[in-house]
C-alpha cells in the first residue's frame, strides 16, 4: 500500500524539550518524523502536549532545545510568516476570518494579487481562488460572506487561504471539534484527496475512532512524552486508549435504570429577545424530574448561552416562568436562585472561579452565604478556620490534588480545577443541577471521574440538566434528550429511542431526516 | 508569593536610588552626601522619623482609600475632592462646634468622613440611577469640590482678618494633640491601615468585594449582591479619603488654607498603583514616599541640590518597581524553564 515515495521523511523533530515557565514540562525530549505525503495523527489527552509539538514546528512557540529538520535540512521558524514561507501552515481550533469579508476576501488577505497603483485586482483574485476551489473539489461558493455559512465551510475557507499560499503540509489542530458528525466525513474524503495530490497533513485529535479511520500513521503522546508512533492498520481504539491514558478504559454506559421522581425543575414558554428584537430563546418548556439526567444538545450559539443566562438571572426573559420545587425564581435574584440551583460553568476562569484568588477563596463561594457555619459575628465576619476546613473536607472528598490551600487557583490543572468547582457545587446539595459543558477541555482520566459525579448525583436523586457540545457525552450520560436549534426545542426524545445520527441531524436542520 | 513582592521593593528602591545617584552626579552633585542628607531630616532622629510619620498620614489614607477601591474593582479617582470636602466638612465643625477636646476630636473625624462619604455617595448615586462611568464622575466632581471649596474659604467662612482665602483657626480643643515629637494623626493612620486590613480579610463583604475585584461575573453567579457591594467599596473610601482631608486640617495648620489639598490625593493613587493595590504595601510605600519628601526640605538646607530632586526620585521609583514587578516574576519563571530543560535532555 504505501510506496517507496511515500516513505521519504520530509519534516524531523529530534529531541525537543519545552518548559513553560516555571516549571510545567510540556515536551519532554520527543522525537518524531513525518513523511511525505502522509496523514499523520497526534493523538494525546488535553495537555499531553500535541499542540505545543506543532506550534514549535510551526513557528509559534520557541522550543527550550533540540532541532528540527525540514527535507535534511535544520531549520528554525520564528514566527508562522516564515513557517508559511517554507511550505508549513497550521489551522487552529478557534477559526480567524473576518466575518464580514466574502470568503475569496478573506483567502487573498496579505497576499493580494494587484493591477497599477497598488489596486485589487478582484477579477484575478476571485480567478485564483475559484481555481484552488476547484483544483481540490471543495464545495464553496467563493462570494459569499463569511458570516453566513457554515462552521464546516468556514475551516475550509482556513484551509483553503494555506493552500492559496502554496503550503504542502497542512497542521491541523482538533478541526473536528467544531464539527456535527454529519460534516466530518466530508472534511475526511477532502484531506484525504489533499494527501493524493501529495500533501502531508498533521492532523491533532483525542477522538480515537476517527484518527483510526483518517491517518496512516499516529503518534501517541501523554505528559508530554511520545509514547509511539504506530500504523493506522495496525492497531484498534483499545490500544491507543490504552497508550494514551496509561490504563484501560471503558467506553461503556455506567448509567443503571431508575425510575425518576417528582419534577424539580420546570421551564413554562420561555421567551427572551435581544433590545432589537431579534429572538434568542422561543416558548421553550421543558421539565426535569428528580433522579434524571437531561442532556441539551445543539450545534453552539442555538441559544444555549442565552438559556443559562436567564436560568441563572443574568439576563431577565421577555416572557415565561422559571420554576424550581414550586417557586417561581425567574425574576429572583441571584443569591435566592443559588438556594436551589447547583452550576457548574463552561467556562471555568470567566464564570466559575477567580483564577488569582486562592483556592480556599475559590471554594467557598455561595457557601459563604448559604451555609450559617461561615458566619461569624452574627454574619458580618467570614469564619476563615472553617473555610480552610471545608476547602481540606472538599479536596478530599473529590480528590483534588493541590499544592496547598492557599495556592493560587491558576496553579491547578485544569482538571483539578473542575474538581473544585463541581465539588463546591455538589457540596451546596440543591435539588437541580444545571451543567454547562461540565467536561470541555479535560482529560480523558478527568472527564471519567466528573461523569461518575455527575452519576452519583442522579442516584441520590437530583434533577439534571446537562448542556453538552459533546453528543457521546450526552448519549453516556442522559436519560432523555432535548435539541436547541436556533432558540428553540426541537426533540424531546428518551435516550433508548433515538441515535446519534438522528440527533446530529437535529442539531444540524431542526427536523428529521427525510 | 509575599517574599517576592518583598524582594521587589527592595530591589526597586535600590535600583531608584541608584539611578537618582547617576542623575545627581551628571547635574554635578555629590550624591553619598546627597542622600545622607535626606535620610538625615526623615529617618534619623526623632523629630525627623515623627515628622515623616506625620506628612505620611494623607498620602497613606488616600492611598488605602484609591488600593482598597481598585482592589474591588471600583475606579474610585475621586480622593482629591473627597479629601478636600472632607478637610471643608471638619473645619466647618470646628469653627461652630464647641466640645470636649477627646470628643471634639472624635466628632471632627468623622465629620470628615461624612464629608467624602457625601462626595463619594454622589458619584455612586449617579452610577446607580443613570449607569454613569464612576470613573469619569469621579473625576469630574474633583473639579466641582475643588471650585466649591475655594469659594466656601473665600466667602462664607472666610477669615476676616486674613487677606488670602482662608478660613478662621478651628477651636483648639479640635487640635491633634501632640505626644513627645508625635502627632497623633499618625495613630489615627495605624488604625484606619489596621481596620481597614481587617474589613478586606475577615469580613464577609471584604470577601466578596475582593472576588469582584478580580472577577466580578463569578461573584456575581455565586450569589455576591455586587450593586450593594459597589455602594460599600464607594462609599468606605470616600470616607478614607474625607478622613485624610480632616486630619491635615486637624494635625497642621488647623485651619482650611486655599490649596490645602496639594498633591496628597493624587501621590495617594500612585502610591496604591506602585503597590499594585495591597493594602500594607501601601502602607510601606507611603512611608518610603513620605521619607522622601520630607527629607527633600532638610536636604535642600545643607545641600546645594534643589528639592525638585525628591521629585525625580518619586517619579524613577514608580517606574523601576512598575516595570520590574512583571520583568522579575517573568526572568525567575524563564530561568526556573532553561534548568528544567537542561535537566530533561541529560
Amino acid at each position: 500500500m504505501i510506496s517507496k515515495w511515500n516513505m521519504n521523511t520530509l519534516i524531523e523533530m529530534r529531541n525537543i524539550v519545552k518548559v513553560y515557565p516555571p516549571n510545567v514540562v510540556a515536551l519532554d525530549d520527543v522525537s518524531v518524523d513525518f513523511r511525505q505525503g502522509e496523514i499523520h495523527s497526534i493523538v494525546g489527552e488535553n495537555g499531553a502536549g500535541k499542540s505545543t509539538l506543532m506550534k514549535v514546528l510551526y513557528g509559534l512557540t520557541p522550543a527550550d532545545s533540540g532541532e528540527i529538520r525540514l527535507s535534511g535540512k535544520a531549520v528554525s521558524f520564528h514566527n508562522p510568516g516564515e513557517a508559511i514561507a517554507a511550505g508549513i501552515g497550521m489551522v487552529h481550533q478557534e477559526i480567524v476570518l473576518i466575518p464580514q469579508y466574502t470568503v475569496w476576501e478573506n483567502i487573498v488577505l496579505g497576499v493580494e494579487p494587484l493591477q497599477s497603483f497598488g489596486r485589487l485586482d478582484v477579477a484575478k483574485a476571485q480567478e485564483l481562488v475559484r481555481q484552488k476551489i476547484d483544483e481540490f473539489q471543495f464545495n464553496i461558493d467563493v462570494n459569499a460572506r463569511v458570516e453566513d455559512i457554515s462552521v464546516a465551510a468556514r475551516q475550509k475557507v482556513e484551509i483553503l487561504t494555506l493552500l492559496y499560499r502554496n503550503v504542502s503540509i497542512l497542521i491541523l489542530d482538533e478541526p473536528t471539534s467544531v464539527l456535527t458528525p454529519q460534516e466530518i466525513p466530508q472534511l475526511f474524503s477532502e484531506l484525504a484527496r489533499l494527501r493524493d495530490n501529495g500533501h502531508t497533513i498533521l492532523f491533532i485529535s483525542h477522538r480515537l475512532e476517527e484518527v483510526l479511520e483518517l491517518s496512516d500513521r499516529i503518534t501517541v503522546m501523554r505528559k508530554g512524552k511520545k509514547i509511539a508512533t504506530v500504523e493506522a492498520s495496525q492497531t484498534n481504539r483499545q490500544e491507543l486508549a490504552r497508550m494514551m491514558v496509561g490504563r484501560e478504559i471503558l467506553f461503556l454506559s455506567r448509567r443503571t435504570p431508575q425510575p425518576p421522581g417528582p419534577v424539580v425543575f420546570r421551564v413554562e414558554n420561555l421567551t427572551l429577545n435581544t433590545p432589537d428584537k431579534r429572538v434568542r430563546l422561543k416558548e421553550i418548556n421543558l421539565q426535569v424530574r428528580s433522579g434524571e439526567i437531561v442532556g441539551l444538545a445543539g450545534v453552539e450559539g442555538n441559544g444555549q448561552f442565552e438559556l443559562v443566562n436567564t436560568i441563572m438571572g443574568i439576563q431577565q426573559p421577555t416572557s415565561g416562568r422559571i420554576i424550581v420545587e414550586d417557586t417561581d425564581i425567574t425574576h429572583a435574584p441571584i443569591l435566592e436562585r443559588r438556594r436551589k440551583i447547583a452550576f457548574v460553568p463552561q467556562d471555568r476562569g470567566k464564570m466559575g472561579a477567580s483564577l488569582s484568588a486562592d483556592i480556599v477563596d475559590n471554594a467557598i463561594m455561595t457557601h459563604h452565604r448559604l451555609n450559617e457555619r461561615f458566619s461569624l459575628w452574627k454574619g458580618l465576619l467570614l469564619n476563615y478556620a472553617f473555610a480552610r476546613h471545608f476547602t481540606d473536607v472538599l479536596a478530599d472528598k473529590f480528590a483534588v490534588v493541590m499544592p496547598g490551600r492557599s495556592a493560587p487557583f491558576r496553579a491547578l490543572s485544569g482538571g483539578n480545577q473542575q474538581k473544585v468547582i463541581l465539588g463546591r457545587e455538589l457540596l451546596l446539595n440543591s435539588p437541580f443541577i444545571l451543567l454547562d459543558q461540565p467536561t470541555r477541555g479535560l482529560d480523558v482520566g478527568s472527564i471519567e471521574y466528573v461523569h461518575d459525579q455527575i452519576l452519583h448525583m442522579r442516584s441520590e436523586g437530583k434533577a439534571i440538566l446537562m448542556i453538552s457540545a459533546d453528543l457521546e457525552e450526552i448519549f453516556l450520560l442522559s436519560d432523555r434528550i432535548l435539541v436547541l436549534y436556533r432558540g428553540q426545542l426541537v426533540a424531546d426524545i428518551p435516550v433508548e429511542q433515538t441515535s446519534l445520527e438522528e440527533i446530529g441531524t437535529l442539531m444540524l436542520e431542526g427536523r428529521p431526516a427525510g | 508569593m509575599n517574599r517576592q513582592r518583598l524582594l521587589n521593593g527592595i530591589v526597586g528602591v535600590f535600583i531608584a536610588l541608584l539611578i537618582g545617584a547617576i542623575i545627581m552626579v551628571i547635574q554635578g552633585y555629590n550624591p553619598i552626601l546627597t542622600y545622607q542628607a535626606l535620610f538625615q531630616y526623615s529617618l534619623f532622629g526623632w523629630y525627623p522619623f515623627a515628622t515623616t510619620l506625620k506628612n505620611a498620614v494623607p498620602l497613606v489614607l488616600t492611598g488605602l482609600s484609591a488600593a482598597m477601591a481598585f482592589a474591588s474593582g471600583v475606579v474610585n479617582l475621586g480622593q482629591p475632592g473627597q479629601l478636600v470636602m472632607g478637610a471643608l466638612f471638619a473645619t466647618v465643625g470646628g469653627l461652630y462646634l464647641d466640645l470636649p477636646p477627646a470628643l471634639m476630636v472624635l466628632v471632627l473625624s468623622v465629620l470628615a468622613m461624612l464629608g467624602g462619604v457625601l462626595w463619594a455617595g454622589v458619584a455612586a448615586m449617579l452610577r446607580r440611577w443613570f449607569e454613569m462611568s464612576e470613573f469619569i464622575v469621579t473625576l469630574m466632581l474633583n473639579m466641582i469640590a475643588d471650585f466649591f471649596t475655594m469659594w466656601a474659604i473665600t466667602y462664607p467662612f472666610k477669615d476676616a482678618t486674613a487677606y488670602s482665602p482662608m478660613t478662621p483657626q478651628i477651636n483648639s480643643n479640635g487640635w491633634l494633640p501632640v505626644i513627645g515629637d508625635f502627632n497623633s494623626s499618625i495613630f489615627f493612620m495605624i488604625v484606619a491601615v489596621a481596620v481597614m486590613w481587617f474589613f478586606f480579610n475577615r469580613w464577609k463583604a471584604g470577601y466578596e468585594w475582593r472576588i469582584s475585584g478580580q472577577n466580578s461575573l463569578f461573584a456575581r453567579l455565586g450569589g455576591c449582591d455586587i450593586q450593594k457591594n459597589f455602594l460599600g467599596v464607594m462609599l468606605l473610601t470616600g470616607a478614607l479619603a474625607g478622613l485624610a482631608g480632616g486630619l491635615v486640617v486637624m494635625a497642621g495648620p488647623h485651619r482650611f488654607i486655599k490649596g490645602l489639598g496639594a498633591n496628597y490625593a493624587w501621590d495617594g493613587v500612585m502610591i496604591a498603583i506602585v503597590a499594585n493595590n495591597g493594602l500594607m504595601a501601601t502602607f510601606l510605600y507611603g512611608l518610603f514616599f513620605s521619607a522622601i519628601q520630607t527629607g527633600a526640605l532638610g536636604m535642600e538646607l545643607i545641600t546645594d541640590v534643589p528639592s525638585e530632586i525628591a521629585q525625580v526620585l518619586q517619579a524613577v521609583l514608580v517606574l523601576v518597581i512598575v516595570a520590574s514587578r512583571e520583568y522579575l516574576n517573568t526572568t525567575l519563571e524563564k530561568a526556573a524553564a532553561r534548568r528544567q530543560a537542561r535537566m530533561r535532555q541529560t
